[in-house]
């Protein structure tokens, strides 16, 4: 493998490419030039041959044995038998493979990390957007500084191409395509504008808007509009300029062309629901993009497919977590087990599903991890070829490059990887990369390379020939190591090397010879043989021959084994392969049934439900044949309990803090199916909720109203038939009373609490008159003030969190004033003491039951609360406003009972048909009623009693808990971790510490590749 | 009072409204010293540490238990009450509170839980309880008459007191103080949620300093000790008194229990393996993975206070009963537990719940009583005078209709040392109040 593959081996032509390297910074012939000519002109040649080698001209397309030809930096031929111009420089490639130059999809090379202590409160000035967070105008090819230290990295790995992103910010701004030569920017930036970059991570030490993910997506989704307007305000305004000019915006501007979809947008996401969601704003808006993807993907695979975006896989697969100690194991969720199983499988499973993706270095923690990483893909069943299409002809059509990049083709830049061996495999090595018809050498003639065992004989002066062995080590370019004489190991005092020469010294007294010995020698291939100095002995002779190194680890072959967790919906404990499927046809059979309907309590009753709905209560009902049969005897049967307040299912914050107003922020945007929390309700028998908003603001953000569907995707959680609902906040929390914000924020009184909502209901209604009124500018459409007329409108019901009788009222006079009416008081520990009021109003109330004294504004609360408000007349719930109350809701509504004297089947209606009625959902749910939704509880006994509990849980005829069930559950969730933990505790962890880089280069044997 | 304050804070609004305790009153009145015998006769008796006694009859005085039975005779001037059909149960205990040391949770100057800084085994609970506190009248109410009240800052938080939900003074309520000594044991997990600021390394550094913290303590209070011992004996100079390590001697001698916060496994070995080194009578707190260290539990006699029942697995991949289920398989393997609950949201009285909760999930029902009466004293060292219906202990007692750990069910009637206790309180004033409200309006009848 180490033949010399310079045909034209003599003297001359080596210093030719030598000048081709060292000058190549001047060395331009390619491009035309606006700069004056440094002194005299340089014309060189430019064209040169690579014969004979293997070239692998497109993925899947091979010519054995053939040439190309570069002629000023483009391919100007390749094939099997081409005619090799006369002008050219001749490379015999015997033995090479050669491969279109590999593109790297996403990078930050060429911008420094972001200062550590800038810290900022998150304002722009001048003609941009308001937001330090979007920055669409910055331009990558304006900021980029060439690093040649990370070029040559890159090019060591086969890249001769990348595109580079700024680092931080929402709107990060747009990412140039860069060749990695060394020569000046312009030269090697091929186009400077290629994607808008956007994300949903603020940028690091800058406070504000927004504190939430929801925030995020509400600020690109606003921006967007921002464009659409701006265009259109721009454009009104040209042609009728006494409209008056839109304020200037040069961030705006900048992503004219991407709502035109002239440009792309690379959108990075978290995790695999992140491509969901940002799939979402794509259709939205129309845009043209990408996915920079996280690399969890597999766990949601058909709906990632199906949002036909094209992906970017990472390859920084999860290391192995930490399972040394039983108690350490404890901490590692199986949802991390099996992501550490199964993620390596992630580009191929995507790649088989048809999803398009290219492969990026971004998020390794080493870029040169990035051949193994890739090899582990492809031991998991990426084809080379489609790993090669990932990283040649996908990003060259992602980034509109396909004519000039990715493939070697007539006619395209001449950016090449030369290696010897397969690019793919554990042997495979780089050798060169040419780009632009350039040569960079990667890897240094091995022909002097010192580094590894050698043994042979060595002779001091007269004396008998001994043993010799030597080990040498190379790190940071010093080389150092050890040598044996008869068996005895001697530290090297020095080693260096001299292109093909060789010094290093030791100490011998231990072998007899007094002082320091000091060696000069040459290394040629496999033979290092030299002449030294010892102390008394004039001459020392000695010969060494290179030893294979057959010891290589076989723990990277175990880290390459196949995957075999189970994919399950969620990934993690409790998942299933499936959904649960609605039952056709279910008969409870002699149950008592809680019907929170006019039926009342029927004791020894039957229920039937067809196709997920309820189709009969009553006594004595005839099951019909091929019926699903629950035999409710000493049963208790109740509607699925509904949650008028929780904060279950949401990712990455409840509240957006950011403003005191935030009605533009939806929870619908950020719900998940994953969260555990979801399944231990449904074993409460809890089967719908109230996504709510957090209570930081007056105005908080618009809700969602869900089944408790564990593993569901996130929008089959949603209940679409509920009205959209808001929720708005009151009190301590939103004068933020309780703790030393950083900045202060207006309101700090309920005074004006109050005058936020008078001013922003005005403006609501400026906003509307403005949108009905024709003439002047186009109308910005502001997603905050939308809510607002649809609340005005009664579209959207509110749900205000509240606590004291004078802010309660204060709203309700609000809402009066402005023509709407409050649905819903949430929490409402003072509701008792203003009921009439609630009740001409016609609001309802959803309370907890019997929490107090945790602040001032609550220290009136009583437990009579729910019962004295439903007296008077209020329709009146309990909520939970907690992971952990959600799962007992039916314990609650016996707290109507004990508090306040209210019938056992009034009470249960707090947690059932009353929330339904304040969801604006009890025409199809909260209550046992032919026409409903087929969502019931199975109970030990009495809801109502503390020693039940919840034995089966139906959702739309589909049962989504059964506590037999859960008992098999969780012998599956001991069995999977058990697996898997055995899986990484066999890896030998003592490895790992030895792997160093060389170690993959010299490894002849791999047993991966025989493999696939 | 209340007059005076509102013409204060006329002037003073903002410094006074928020932080003043001394409008935080309850208006029930202590009852006198039982002065003449009482029997309830015709009840369900269940004295938790005996069989259950049915249509018996109970007779106490001077505040303490007399006689237990089916047929006792009454002495004269015995006050018979008739309570047939009804149940009665020692009087219920919360191991773990804050009664009488915090108000409302969000207003400091209600609070007297957390003093300043890492070292205070010198503080005591029992000097700083409000008698007019909310809460107490509303936490009796449901049957709790005894309650473990204690701060919780810092590593060592201070000493706790065994309080009775009723009395004139601090020192009236005062049953037993101190209960025992508090202290948080440092977390020895890391938290890694994406919302964490706080840097791995940091949390690693915090937690070394804070052991290392606790180590130096403990061996400077043993110093102390020693040298305290000898102290102007034998020509040796007098040792100045050290507030903070005389307070630790009688941990160190093994009097006085340490109550060890900890709950992941972890925290708990460590906790344990510390406690065992020093030599000190130790009580783990809080617990929740306690059942995964049962056996050692048992066999080294560390009893278990639990502080919550209705806590969330604190794993994903765990059942959803884990916290349920916990003080059943701590009963399963032998180890000595009893049931509290603490939260900010005023709740105590809910403690007989988390009980429930327990037994729903397969705790005797029995074991669910006697996890918040008798089980709850002997970890207290009160066992003497409450947690079960025994001659000669307090006549300290509640009356029901039916299960204590029935959400459902109501306590008519209840005894502390032989008083009866009123059961009124805020929220039943309050209810009262609005009821009426609504009443002039012709909205309720």
């Amino acid at each position: 493998m180490r033949s010399s593959f310079f045909a034209c081996s003599n003297p001359v032509s080596i210093a030719v490419i030598l000048l081709l390297i060292l000058f190549s910074g001047i060395f331009e012939i390619t491009k035309a030039q606006i700069s004056p000519p440094l002194g005299l002109r340089q014309n060189r040649v430019g064209v040169y041959a690579l014969t004979n080698a293997k070239i692998v001209t497109s993925p899947g397309k091979i010519i054995r044995k053939g040439s190309l030809v570069i002629r000023n930096g483009i391919i100007e031929s390749v094939g099997a038998k081409i005619n090799i111009p006369k002008d050219a420089t001749i490379f015999d490639m015997s033995g090479m493979t050669l491969y279109p130059g590999l593109i790297e999809s996403y990078s930050n090379i060429g911008f420094p990390k972001p200062e550590k202590d800038k810290k900022s409160e998150g304002k722009n000035g001048g003609a941009k957007h308001w937001n330090e967070n979007v920055t669409p105008e910055l331009m990558s090819s304006e900021l980029y500084t060439a690093d040649s230290k990370k070029l040559k990295e890159y090019r060591k790995l086969g890249f001769t191409t990348a595109l580079s992103a700024p680092r931080e910010g929402i709107f990060k701004g747009q990412s140039a395509l860069l060749n990695l030569g060394d020569g000046e920017n312009a030269e090697n930036i091929l186009i400077n504008s290629v994607n808008q970059h956007v994300t949903f991570s603020k940028k690091k030490d800058v406070g504000g808007y927004p504190t939430s993910l929801m925030g995020s997506i509400s600020l690109i989704r606003q921006t967007f509009y921002d464009v659409q307007w701006y265009k259109k305000a721009m454009s009104a305004y040209s042609k009728k300029p006494s409209l008056g000019k839109p304020d200037e915006n040069e961030s705006l501007a900048s992503l004219i062309g991407v709502i035109d979809g002239k440009r792309g947008v690379m959108f990075e996401a978290y995790d695999e629901l992140m491509v969901l969601r940002i799939n979402k704003i794509v259709k939205e808006f129309k845009l043209k993009s990408l996915i920079l993807a996280s690399g969890n993907e597999f766990k949601r695979l058909s709906a990632v497919k199906k949002t036909g975006i094209p992906l970017i896989l990472p390859l920084n697969f999860p290391e192995p977590p930490d399972v040394k100690s039983p108690e350490k194991a404890l901490d590692v969720t199986l949802e991390r087990l099996k992501e550490w199983d199964l993620a390596p499988s992630n580009p191929a499973m995507l790649n088989s599903a048809g999803v398009k993706i290219a492969l990026t270095t971004n998020g390794l923690e080493k870029l040169e991890d990035f051949p193994k990483q890739l090899r582990r893909a492809i031991s998991r069943g990426l084809s080379k070829e489609a790993a090669l299409a990932a990283l040649t002809t996908h990003p060259a059509e992602f980034f509109g490059v396909s004519d000039i990049l990715g493939t070697l083709k007539k006619g395209k830049i001449a950016n090449i990887v030369v290696t010897d061996g397969d690019l793919f495999s554990k042997d495979g090595v780089v050798k060169d990369v040419w780009i632009d018809g350039k040569r960079y050498t990667v890897e240094k003639d091995p022909e002097s390379e010192p580094k590894g065992k050698w043994a042979g004989t060595i002779k001091f002066g007269e004396r008998e020939t001994k043993e010799f062995s030597l080990e040498l080590k190379e790190s940071d370019k010093k080389l150092s190591g050890s040598a044996t004489v008869s068996g005895k190991e001697l530290k090297l005092m020095s080693a260096e090397k001299n292109g093909y020469r060789i010094a290093f010294s030791f100490l011998t007294d231990s072998v007899g010879i007094d002082g320091i010995t000091m060696m000069t020698g040459k290394v040629k291939n496999d033979i290092m043989n030299g002449v030294g100095v010892a102390p008394g002995s004039p001459i020392v002779i000695w010969n060494l021959t290179r030893e294979n190194e057959e010891e290589e680890d076989s723990d990277e072959e175990e880290k390459f084994a196949a995957a075999t967790a189970q994919i399950t919906y969620p990934l993690g404990g409790f998942g299933r392969p499936s959904l649960p499927k609605r039952q056709k046809t279910i008969f409870v059979k002699n149950a008592t049934i809680w019907t929170s309907g006019s039926q009342g309590i029927l004791e020894n009753a039957d229920m039937l439900i067809k196709n997920g709905k309820i189709s009969k209560v009553g006594r004595n009902l005839k099951a019909p044949k091929n019926a699903l049969i629950i035999d409710g005897t000493g049963k208790h049967v109740t509607p699925g309990l509904i949650d008028e307040h929780s904060h279950t299912a949401m990712e990455r914050g409840v509240n957006e803090g950011g403003q005191a107003v935030t009605s533009e922020v939806r929870i619908g945007d950020v719900l998940t199916g994953d969260d555990i929390g979801l399944y231990r309700e449904l074993a409460g028998g809890l089967t719908m909720s109230q996504e709510l908003h957090g209570s930081a603001n007056p105005i908080g953000g618009q809700a969602a109203v869900i089944k408790i569907r564990y593993g569901s995707l996130p929008e089959d959680l949603i209940y679409s038939k509920a009205a959209p609902t808001i929720k708005f906040a009151l009190g301590e929390n939103v004068k933020q009373s309780n703790w030393k914000p950083s900045v202060l924020r207006y309101p700090r009184t309920r005074l004006g609490v109050e005058q936020i909502y008078r001013d922003e209901f005005r403006a609501g209604l400026d906003y509307k008159a403005a949108l009905k009124s024709k003439g002047g500018l186009p109308v910005r459409k502001d997603l905050e003030l939308d809510a607002i007329v649809d609340i005005m409108d009664g579209k959207m019901f509110v749900h205000c969190h509240s606590y004291r009788q004078d802010e309660i009222l204060m709203l309700m006079r609000v809402a009066e004033d402005f023509g709407f009416r409050i649905q819903t008081f949430t929490h409402i520990l003072e509701g008792y003491k203003v009921a009439d009021e609630m009740k001409k109003h016609g609001a309802s109330a959803s309370t907890f039951t019997d929490w107090w004294t945790y602040k001032f504004e609550v220290y009136d609360a009583i437990p009579y609360n729910g019962a004295l408000m439903h007296d008077v007349g209020i329709v009146t719930s309990f909520n939970s406003d907690s992971d952990e109350l959600a799962r007992r809701m039916n314990l609650e509504a016996a707290k109507a009972v004990a508090y306040g004297g209210v019938s056992e089947e009034e009470a249960l209606k707090f947690v059932t048909i009353n929330p339904a009625i304040q969801l604006r959902i009890d025409k199809w749910t909260g209550s046992l009623e032919a026409g409903k939704d087929g969502d019931f509880v199975v109970w030990s006994g009495s809801p109502l009693s503390t020693l039940t509990i919840a034995e089966q849980t139906w959702i739309d005829g589909a049962k989504w808990f059964d506590i037999e069930e859960d008992a098999k559950l969780r012998v599956v969730v001991m069995k999977e971790r058990e697996k898997l933990i055995q899986k990484i505790l066999s890896l030998n962890p003592g490895k790992k510490e030895k792997k160093d880089a060389e170690k993959d280069k010299k490894n002849h044997s791999n047993k991966i590749e025989e493999e696939i | 009072m209340r007059s005076l304050l509102n013409k204060l804070s006329v002037i003073i609004l903002f410094v006074f409204i928020p932080t003043a305790t001394s409008i935080l009153a309850s208006d029930e009145v202590p009852s006198k010293k039982q002065d003449h015998p009482i029997a309830l006769i015709g009840a369900t008796i269940h004295p938790v540490n005996g069989d259950v006694i049915e249509n018996g009859t109970i007779l106490f005085e001077n505040g303490k238990i007399k006689e237990i039975g089916v047929n006792v005779i009454l002495p004269s001037g015995t006050e018979s009450i008739d309570i047939s059909g009804k149940h009665i149960y020692p009087g219920l205990i919360n191991a773990d509170t804050r009664l009488g040391l915090m108000e409302i949770g969000s207003v400091p100057g209600s609070r007297d839980d957390f003093e300043l800084g890492a070292m205070n085994p010198n503080v005591k609970a029992e000097v700083a309880l409000n008698p007019d506190s909310e809460l107490l009248s509303v936490v009796r109410a449901h049957g709790i008459t005894v309650a473990n009240s204690f701060p919780r800052g810092g590593i060592i938080s201070g000493k706790s007191a065994a309080i009775m939900l009723d009395g004139w003074t601090s020192e009236d309520m005062t049953l037993k103080a101190p209960v025992a000594m508090h202290m948080n044991w440092p977390s020895m997990t890391l938290n890694k949620a994406w919302w964490n600021k706080t840097s791995e390394e940091d949390q690693i550094k915090a937690r070394k300093e804070a052991l290392e913290k606790i180590d130096q303590f403990f061996d400077d209070a043993k110093a102390y000790m020693t040298a305290k011992a000898v102290s102007g004996k034998n020509g040796l100079p007098n040792q100045k008194v050290d507030l903070r390590l005389e307070a630790m001697i009688p941990v160190l001698k093994g009097d006085l229990p340490l109550w060890i916060a900890a709950s992941e496994i972890r925290q708990i070995q460590a906790a344990i393996d510390w406690a065992e080194s020093k030599g000190v009578k130790t009580v783990i707190y809080g617990g929740a993975d306690s059942w995964r260290l049962a056996k050692e539990l048992k066999k080294m006699n560390i009893p278990v206070v639990i502080n919550s029942v209705l806590h969330v697995p604190s794993r994903a991949w765990e059942g959803y009963d884990t916290g349920y289920s916990l003080p059943n398989k701590l009963y399963q393997e032998g180890v000595k537990f009893c049931i509290g609950y603490s939260t900010f949201a005023g709740e105590q009285h809910n403690v007989r719940y988390n009980a429930a909760m327990a037994v729903a999930h397969g705790l005797p029902v029995e074991e669910g009583i006697k996890s918040i009466t008798i089980y709850a004293a002997e970890i207290m060292g009160i066992d003497d005078r409450v947690g079960s219906l025994e001659v000669g202990k307090d006549a300290t007692l509640i009356v029901t209709d039916g299960n204590p750990l029935e959400i459902t069910t109501s306590v008519s009637m209840e005894f502390i040392e032989g008083r009866i206790i009123d059961l009124d309180n805020k929220h039943k004033r309050l209810y009262r109040k609005y009821t009426e409200k609504y009443r002039q309006k012709g909205l309720l009848k």
